[in-house]
């Protein structure tokens, strides 16, 4: 149990576009505000695991471990991953294999700098078969609603309600970000806006159904829980992380209602946390589009296959800051969802676990929930690569629950 | 920048959308591969390649884009989707292409998925115009439209003949026109050129023949608006057609590109029926394949008036020895230095003489070419039930068919040009190509082609009993593209952005 991962400090910088900052500034922007709000001698920190997705190709950056190694002045083991929970899932491993007992995790992004081309590079590592074909990044969320709709027989009036229920996540997302000073915009939208947009495009989604392009970074402490208490006063702990691969052309899956990635991700981390989906109070899911929240919330085990949409539509209606999934409250998405918090694709998994670790430590501010007076004692992360061509999942859990 | 490397490696699986099926368990897989997920590696050896290129597939689901990325912009806005293959065994993404989307109009997609739909050659994207122009065939149309889905059969030859001739044929034109003073032409599709039209048209002479592909030895593509000024196109029609046998990544084939304005295609006729005829050839079939996206300047610039007339579109010939549609009796060919029409390395357009285009040029060459042919084979205009010519305007060819003593049954079968335009070296094999989609057994045909430069090349071609029962295969001729109820009309300026390509 010593060797149990525990994340100490979590750091982040504001999502959306940092036309002035060079990559490397919002890393350290964020790996030193975490460092800074736990007790951290930096020469104690024996590796880095860094993510970003783009770095190559928008920055021409190459080797970013180089100048990680100069920000912080340490020439320990660095390793580059493509997201921030990847890169978390092989610190925990590396931690709780005993071979490091504490390390930085960090995300950075910087894809505006990119310019017009963001959107084809996006297209083309996602799914390369699907760009060639003329296919967009929006295209394939397109798709996948339709074959929602398809295969549960959403049909006349119900697409109406289906359509209504998604316009929600989004206008939810906006509402929470006002609430979070770093999210990318600080904007209440209204239904009457996403509908409109979805008009204006002639399509199931529009514009405000979609997250944005962003810059940023983020970065967190890890260390084992015998050290976790010298450092911080409440830990918390990865109780458990999994995560799983499909194919890259999103056509050729076998199933096109949803990521397979996700569902075989999510059980096998509740198995190694030893909960089930029903203890988990908070999720932050990967929603790069509202139908990618609706979707998820299936995926992750929330709710029934072709019915999240319903549960959805009931509790979205006076919204109170929570779905109502099988009679139980479930936060999503409290910091805006990457709909409103922004999409540094690298760094994203970061200030998805930021928002975690702050709500499991009663210091979310305006944005802390709560059931029952309560504040959540579990909470899960779902971070995809590409359309779901990769999933990873982190469960999140404070003291109380520490075994 | 584009990579060439990369871009040849999809070309050369998305042109003809190779795939394979494991023999074992019947799984099939989009890009062919060595060996099955679901066997192992007892499937080894055991992957058949397939191409879905000739097959049909189901739109499973769409969605509309009109916001493209950035090397699509110039589609301004198409459906896209996922179409499967073989009930759902084979799911690859897909645009459909040939339409011109109202900006207006909200499409219900439920209402195009479930329709099945024929994968179409295109050119994939738009790159710069000093980099290797992508294609890809994940462009799709609907079968219901205006391409039918033929299937591609091969059957085995029943009858040798002595004498070399048309095993199969093919013409292929796009779906929209200009219709100006009662003249409708052909025009591309934006994604559409000379390279594209070269493989449609191969595509559907190789399901009329029936033939295997693997035994076509030579292929010829004569075409005066080659997107390239080099690198030829008859390269790319033998890697998506798989002519000749597969050996490796190559083509066990010979092609090569020829020019002569627009007798490019139908010089080379004589060559292809000399070559399958080669006592020592081991050459069973040879193609000819005469495709061009015409060019023509803009009206009121020099080189304007021909603007009037030109078209799009291509024609392939099947040459050889077997189940002969019709067969080659003779020709006679003549060549005079005469620069009627004309366009310089480098520029865009060409040229021509003025009123030295009609009497020193076009009439002089066609009429000696026929006359001569006539003259060798001991035969009068009455002996001749169909003459071709080559038909730049709608008044040449009724002309010079006129002086060399032809009556308007005789020719007027084959006068195409008000519907397609002139297709260049496309123009006088489409007009054959009209002759044959309803000549009877026994017919006699004259068919002089004239090329620009200039000269004339004269054949003379019996139809066999087979061309009767080898038209049966066909869905897509000559009459079903002129007269269609899915042609779209467009304006002028539509139509100079769509031949401008992207």
């Amino acid at each position: 149990m010593q060797n149990n991962p525990a994340i100490v400090a979590v750091g982040r910088t504001k999502f959306g576009e940092h036309y002035g900052k060079k990559p490397e500034k919002l890393i350290e922007e964020a790996w030193l505000t975490a460092s800074s709000r736990c007790k951290l001698e930096r020469k104690n920190l024996e590796a880095c695991y860094l993510s970003d997705c783009f770095l190559p190709i928008t920055n021409k950056l190459c080797l970013e471990e180089g100048f990680l190694s100069e920000l912080t002045q340490l020439h320990v083991p660095m390793e580059v991953t493509s997201s921030v929970s990847a890169a978390l899932l092989a610190a925990c491993n590396a931690i709780r294999a005993g071979v490091y007992s504490t390390v930085l995790v960090g995300g950075i992004e910087k894809m505006t700098d990119r310019w017009d081309k963001i959107r084809d590079d996006l297209m083309l590592l996602e799914d390369p078969w699907s760009y060639y074909a003329g296919g967009t990044p929006e295209a394939n969320h397109e798709l996948m609603l339709r074959a929602y709709m398809k295969k549960y027989g959403i049909t006349g009036d119900n697409i109406e309600k289906l359509s209504l229920a998604l316009a929600k996540v989004a206008v939810k997302n906006h509402a929470q970000a006002l609430k979070n000073k770093y999210a990318q915009f600080h904007r209440r939208i209204t239904i009457e806006q996403v509908i409109s947009a979805r008009k204006n495009a002639r399509k199931p989604l529009g514009l405000y159904d979609f997250a944005p392009i962003s810059d940023g970074a983020s970065a967190l402490i890890l260390t084992n829980a015998k050290l976790a208490k010298k450092m911080t006063d409440k830990p918390i702990y990865v109780l458990g992380g999994s995560s799983a691969t499909d194919f890259l052309t999103f056509p050729s899956r076998e199933d096109l209602t949803g990521f397979s990635a996700t569902r075989i991700a999510m059980k096998k981390a509740l198995k190694i946390a030893n909960l089930s989906s029903w203890d988990i109070e908070i999720a932050e899911i990967y929603d790069q589009s509202t139908v990618m929240e609706l979707i998820s919330l299936e995926d992750l085990g929330f709710c029934e296959s072709g019915t999240a949409w319903k549960s959805l539509r009931g509790t979205c209606q006076d919204y109170d800051g929570y779905y109502e999934v099988n009679g139980k409250k479930l936060f999503v998405n409290t910091n805006g969802g990457l709909k409103a918090d922004g999409n540094p694709i690298g760094a994203t998994g970061g200030a998805q676990i930021y928002e975690v670790f702050k709500q499991l430590r009663n210091e979310a501010g305006e944005r802390q929930v709560t059931t029952r007076n309560t504040i959540p004692k579990i909470g899960c992360i779902q971070e995809l690569e590409g359309f779901g061509t990769k999933a990873y999942t982190t469960i999140l859990g404070g003291e109380t629950v520490e075994q | 920048m584009s990579s060439e490397p990369i871009e040849r490696r999809v070309s050369y699986i998305g042109d003809c959308l190779r795939s394979c099926r494991c023999s074992i368990c019947g799984k099939e897989y989009f890009e062919a591969r060595d060996y099955c997920g679901n066997c192992g590696r007892k499937s080894f050896g055991k992957m058949q390649n397939i191409d879905l290129f000739y097959d049909k597939g189901t739109l499973e689901l769409c969605t509309l884009v009109n916001e493209p990325t950035n090397k699509f912009r110039k589609l301004e806005s198409y459906i896209y989707g996922i179409i499967s293959f073989h009930a759902g065994k084979i799911r690859v993404p897909g645009r459909l292409t040939d339409q011109i989307l109202n900006k207006n109009e909200v499409i219900d997609f439920s209402k195009l998925e479930g329709r099945e739909v024929i994968p179409r050659f295109r050119r994939r994207y738009s790159v710069s115009p000093s980099e290797v122009i992508p294609t890809i065939s994940l462009a799709f149309t609907l079968a219901d439209e205006y391409y039918p889905h033929q299937e591609y059969k091969i059957i085995p030859p029943t009858k040798e003949y002595k004498v070399p001739g048309i095993v199969g044929y093919g013409t292929y034109t796009s779906r929209f026109r200009i219709k100006e003073n009662r003249i409708e032409r052909s025009v591309p599709f934006i994604d559409e050129d000379s390279v594209t039209a070269a493989v449609e048209a191969g595509k559907i002479a190789l399901i009329h023949s029936a033939i295997d592909s693997s035994q076509v030895g030579k292929v010829y593509v004569g075409s005066e608006s080659n997107p390239y000024a080099v690198k030829p196109i008859a390269s790319k029609v033998a890697q998506v057609l798989k002519l000749g046998e597969e050996e490796e990544d190559m083509q066990a084939v010979d092609a090569v590109d020829t020019e002569f304005a627009c007798k490019a295609a139908s010089s080379m006729y004589k060559d292809a029926a000399s070559l399958v005829n080669y006592p020592e050839s081991d050459i069973k079939y040879a193609m000819v394949i005469g495709s061009d996206n015409s060019q023509a300047a803009p009206r009121g610039c020099p080189g304007g008036e021909l603007d009037a007339f030109v078209g799009y579109g291509g024609s392939a010939y099947i040459f050889g020895k077997t189940d002969v549609i019709a067969e080659i009796e003779g020709w006679y060919s003549v060549t005079s230095d005469t620069p009627d029409f004309w366009r310089r390395d480098g520029q865009p357009f060409p040229l021509h003489g003025g009123r030295f285009t009609g009497d020193p040029a076009y009439f002089k060459h066609v009429k000696k070419a026929s006359t001569k042919l006539m003259e060798k084979f001991n035969l009068k205009a009455e002996d001749i039930d169909y003459f071709v010519t080559h038909q730049p305007n709608p008044r040449f060819p009724v002309k010079v068919a006129k002086q060399l003593g032809f009556k308007e049954d005789q020719y007027a079968i084959s006068l195409k040009v008000n519907k397609f335009g002139n297709t260049y070296s496309g123009c006088s094999p489409i007009g054959l190509a009209a002759v044959l989609d309803v000549a009877q057994p026994e017919s006699r045909i004259l068919v002089t082609s004239y090329g620009s430069g200039a000269g004339a090349d004269s054949y003379l071609l019996r139809t066999t009993k087979q061309i009767i029962e080898k038209r049966n295969r066909q869905k897509i001729n000559v009459n079903s593209q002129a007269e269609n109820p899915f042609i779209e009309f467009v304006d002028y300026t539509t139509y100079r952005r769509l031949k401008l390509g992207m």
